[in-house]
């Protein structure tokens, strides 16, 4: 047995309490956040260091062209990070949400139901996303 | 050179908004929330706004609400560059006053178009 798998969580949890399982994936969620913000900064970080360089490197026409449409692509997908931070923090409070619930069975509603919160993010890709004038 | 208030909570998002207008030629003032932006507003004059909607303290539909209160934002274009897409959030903004919706991620090219449309 190796080392790193004797440091993974178990992953049968029976009879754990699932209030307690919901506080631990809210946590997990932190530092997934953490990872993200962490790897999206050193990210950018090399981004604006290449992207400064890049206009000295296209000799023709062409190949600036192609350095134009290559940074403005990386810009696009760049936007990630913002994107997973709104996405995790939405399933954190979805989950803070479901914790509280479970502690506290009788806070069902006159219709026997939750108001969840709004969904911020509905993207499933990192494709530009839709342009509407008014 | 024509000048931008880009207002949003993310770093990385505001970073991405500066290079791209930045590169385009336009003076970028940034701004961490609608707060902010509503307080620098009213200290200089820009030629266009350019906000996130989920934001603390102020979010976008409500300092868009708050500059077309000002004279001399009665008509500047302002822009929504959120990740909300719903019909709803959109009417809410086009009610607020705002001049476009545009939804995350953005493309430059994209985004510098619609600018180059609505900015005068």
């Amino acid at each position: 047995m190796t080392s790193d798998s004797t440091e993974r969580a178990p992953h049968s949890r029976q009879g754990a309490d699932p209030a307690e399982e919901c506080k631990r994936i809210e946590s997990d969620l932190e530092r997934l956040k953490a990872l993200i913000g962490d790897a999206g900064d050193r990210l950018l970080l090399s981004f604006n260091q290449i992207a400064a360089l890049l206009p000295q490197l296209a000799a023709t026409d062409e190949e600036r062209v192609q350095v134009v449409e290559s940074v403005h692509a990386a810009v696009t997908a760049l936007q990630f990070q913002d994107m997973a931070i709104q996405l995790t923090e939405h399933a954190q409070r979805r989950l803070s949400f479901l914790e509280e619930q479970l502690r506290s069975q009788s806070a069902l509603g006159p219709d026997g139901t939750h108001s969840h919160p709004t969904h911020p993010v509905r993207q499933f890709g990192m494709a530009a996303g839709s342009i509407d004038l008014f | 050179m024509q000048s931008i208030l880009a207002v949003d909570d993310s770093a990385s998002m505001r970073q991405m908004v500066s290079f791209t207008l930045k590169g385009a030629g336009y003076e970028v003032i940034e701004a961490v929330d609608g707060q902010e932006a509503f307080e620098k507003a009213q200290t200089q004059s820009v030629d266009l706004v350019l906000t996130d909607q989920n934001m603390p303290r102020m979010d976008g539909v409500t300092l868009v609400k708050n500059l077309r209160g000002l004279p001399a934002y009665s008509s500047t274009p302002i822009l929504i560059l959120t990740t909300e897409s719903s019909d709803e959030m959109k009417s809410r903004g086009r009610a607020a006053g705002a001049t476009g919706w545009l939804v995350k991620p953005f493309d430059p090219s994209k985004l510098l178009e619609v600018i180059r449309k609505v900015i005068r």
